[in-house]
């Protein structure tokens, strides 16, 4: 190894833990050292581990069990002092968590008829402005954004059009909101579609298709001005659309790469600096990426209209922890580097990214 | 017959004897020279000089130089004497003859030793490079490991003071808290006795909707709740935004789909619409409209559903004149052929539509299914029942469902299992 390559960030692993349950997210409670695994048990029913980084390894704290299999969380919508988990499950409910007294959920909705794939929240954590909204994306193709204090109906909700046949949303993001009227809805289907939705004129303000099922979209902030969008698909693309310039016809412009041959899972971006995302793999591989701006952000077209300049991406450090996909990814808000990821092969790991502050 | 040399000069010491050879106009080379412990030998044809020696030598550190015309012999002798002379005086030719047998063999045996020492010493140096390289990588990789390890303890290091900190920042900031709550508290007392009654439905909301929040951060929640409460915009009004997904010619997902089958398919159609076949002479008494292969295959299923076959093949006929390249011509004048119970002209027709509707994908499901069944119909009026039932298997593989196709498969079944049970 050559002492350029050991100048890159080292993606080194800290903590490995095996569990005895299928995982599929995994989340850092913030401001702290704990981490919440989120799965189903072999039996068929939901459960939620706390686990707390304690030297070299991870002590359990907290063990909960719920009927239905737990498919996504987030804290996104929560205050700091609060710290509720809302999560959706199996069989399309969203229920927000006080994690000291889980018997009960805070908030409870049969909010989908099928599984909720996917879910965001936005106005917590003393980050953006806004009233705390949740959005779900399921696979009966409809997209609802609710609010924790609005009982049993969603405050907006995105269906296809009657007699159309639905597809599956698999991921849904928020972004854009800097003040407390704007915000925007971003959803990816299986069939390659990614929709923008703005909640203040409760619009569709933008739409595309990337030929292949979308698996992750995020904004590089959900609190500011959108800038970018990162939408990772199947069979190892991934697209970066600069979202600063909105072309009439031609829409956002995007640089696409593609990483690995297989699926990508998700996409991260580093809470401490917005132009470093890390994308997860289906062969259980890590890639860290940095984009990097053009010159010009946008220019003139024919007619004069702007249309946006996409930049590029560089491939940082690539690391293989497994050899089943990675399917979920989070970095911790507190410090920078500090990323859990789990995998299906039922373990959840603890990485420290190192040099992010050189590059 | 060799030219003996016999001019030469010697001289010695206690325990060397040195030989000059004049050659004048030869060039020698070190292989014209053969020496063994007791015998030297110079040969350059046709020039010959031998010399039996008087005592034995040591050949291995003895030397000859070569140069100007002259050889120089420097002979170590084995046993430190005095020699008579250089060679043994009395030798006759058998014990010549012997001795320069002898000495050959020695030199051969000598070289035979020398090649496998130096084989052994080779495998040595070889081994020995080895082990060199290997230590080198080795440590090479043991100095990246190492690094790797002073990161990842260096980390842990920090990472362990993070959490610390945090504790600790924790423990002040809920000391501070409650220091302040206390003060608030105290503040709002006074101000409760002034201010008038909208205060408090406002804190009573608050206070029910906060009730399940339990835990040491339950107390100065409360009061930065309050504050924000009144700054948080109301939920939204409800609203439905209605989408659509981007259609594609086949409803299937990218990665469900054939895609690669289903474009082929595309665009065969496509050619075989625009092919034209040739022979457009006999036809240009023709109306424009009899020369659509399209109207024609029209007029042909119109006569076909009136009952008047050969008419109906007759139009197809010409259509397939026009444009060879439309399976469903073949498909209709198959079923056609066979109401005609022209079977052959069934089963080759059924053949060429199924030829012409290869890739199979799920569009032409329906003209493939009709084309195995009017075949294999015509195999079984044949009595070629074997392919009969193979042609209607591979229907039912299309289209499971259909009920008519499978009860036709069975009876053929029947119908082979009881001619077999016959013969």
């Amino acid at each position: 190894m050559s002492a350029a390559g050991l100048e890159r960030p080292q993606l080194v692993s800290h903590v490995q833990q095996a569990l005895s349950y299928t995982l599929f997210d995994c989340k850092w409670v913030p401001r702290s050292a704990r981490l919440l695994c989120l799965g189903s048990a072999a039996r068929g029913t939901g459960l939620l581990q706390l686990y707390e980084l304690r030297g070299g390894r991870l002590a359990l704290l907290r063990e909960i069990e719920k009927a239905k299999p737990i498919k996504c969380g987030t804290f996104g919508a929560t205050s700091l002092q609060q710290r509720y988990l809302a999560t959706g499950d199996f069989g399309g409910n969203l229920n927000i968590w006080n994690l000291e007294v889980p018997e009960i959920p805070v908030y409870s909705v049969k909010g989908h008829k099928e599984i909720i794939n996917s879910i965001d929240g936005v106005g917590g954590l003393g980050i953006g402005e806004g009233a705390p909204e949740i959005v779900t994306g399921s696979r009966d193709g409809t997209v609802k954004v609710w609010d924790p204090r609005q009982k049993d109906t969603p405050v907006a909700n995105m269906e296809p059009v009657q007699g159309e046949s639905k597809r599956d949303c698999w991921t849904v993001t928020f972004g854009n909101a800097y003040n407390q009227e704007e915000r925007v809805v971003c959803a990816g289907y299986d069939n390659g579609d990614i929709k923008l939705f703005d909640l203040k004129t409760m619009s569709l303000r933008w739409e595309t298709n990337i030929k292949n099922g979308v698996c992750s979209l995020e904004f590089d902030r959900k609190d500011v001005n959108m800038n970018k969008l990162v939408a990772t698909s199947l069979e190892g693309k991934f697209h970066v659309f600069d979202m600063r310039t909105q072309h009439p016809t031609k829409g956002f412009a995007s640089v696409s790469e593609k990483a690995q041959k297989s699926t990508i899972w998700q996409v991260r971006h580093l809470p401490q600096n917005r132009d470093i995302f890390m994308t997860s793999g289906g062969a259980g591989s890590l890639h860290l990426w940095k984009y990097e701006y053009p010159a010009q952000r946008s220019k003139k077209d024919s007619e004069g209209a702007e249309m946006g300049v996409a930049g590029s991406v560089s491939l940082l450090q690539n690391v293989t922890l497994s050899t089943q996909p990675i399917s979920s990814l989070d970095w911790s808000p507190d410090k920078k580097g500090l990323c859990v990821c789990g995998a299906f092969d039922q373990t959840v790991r603890v990485l420290i990214v190192t040099k992010l502050n050189k590059v | 017959m060799p030219v003996w040399l016999r001019e030469y000069s010697w001289r010695q010491s206690g325990s060397a004897v040195y030989l000059s050879l004049p050659l004048r106009g030869v060039r020698v080379t070190p292989a014209n020279i053969f020496c063994t412990d007791r015998y030297l030998k110079v040969s350059i044809p046709p020039f010959l000089f031998e010399a039996i020696l008087y005592a034995p030598i040591d050949d291995t550190s003895s030397t000859a130089k070569i140069g100007n015309g002259i050889i120089f012999f420097t002979l170590y002798k084995k046993e430190v004497a005095m020699w008579d002379s250089l060679t043994l005086p009395n030798a006759n030719k058998e014990k010549l003859q012997y001795l320069r047998e002898n000495a050959v063999l020695k030199a051969h045996e000598k070289a035979k030793e020398e090649a496998e020492a130096k084989k052994v010493t080779k495998q040595e140096h070889k081994k020995h490079a080895l082990e060199a390289t290997m230590k080198l990588e080795e440590a090479e990789r043991k100095r990246i490991e190492d690094l790797k390890e002073k990161e990842r303890q260096k980390v842990t290091k920090e990472l362990e003071l993070w959490k610390k900190q945090q504790k600790d920042a924790e423990k002040q900031k809920r000391v501070q808290k409650e220091g302040e709550l206390y003060q608030v508290e105290q503040l709002k007392e006074k101000k409760k006795e002034k201010i008038n009654k909208t205060r408090i439905p406002n804190e009573g909301t608050s206070k029910t909707r906060l009730k399940p929040t339990k835990g040491c951060y339950g107390s100065y929640s409360m009061f930065s709740e309050n504050l924000k409460e009144e700054q948080l915009p109301a939920p939204r009004s409800a609203a439905t935004i209605r989408i659509n997904f981007t259609s594609r010619v086949f409803p299937t997902a990218l990665r469900e789909s054939c895609v690669a089958e289903e474009e082929e398919w595309l665009r065969k159609q496509a050619e075989a619409r625009r092919a034209i076949s040739a022979d457009l002479s006999e036809l240009e008494d023709l109306k424009e409209e009899e020369k659509n292969p399209d109207w024609l295959k029209n007029k042909g299923n119109k006569m076909f559903a009136t009952g008047n076959y050969l008419a109906a093949v007759n139009a197809y006929n010409l259509a397939v004149r026009l444009n060879n390249k439309l399976p469903l011509l073949y498909l209709n004048r198959a079923a056609c052929h066979l109401k005609l119970r022209n079977l052959h002209k069934a089963i080759e027709d059924s053949s060429k539509a199924l030829e012409l509707l290869t890739p199979p994908v799920p569009d032409n499901e329906n003209a493939r299914v009709k084309a195995y069944v009017r075949r294999g119909t015509a195999f079984c009026q044949l009595e070629l029942y074997t392919e009969g039932l193979q042609d209607y298997e591979a229907a039912l593989k299309i289209d499971p469902k259909n009920k008519t196709i499978e009860k036709d498969a069975e009876k053929i079944r029947h119908l082979i299992q009881g001619t077999t049970q016959d013969s």
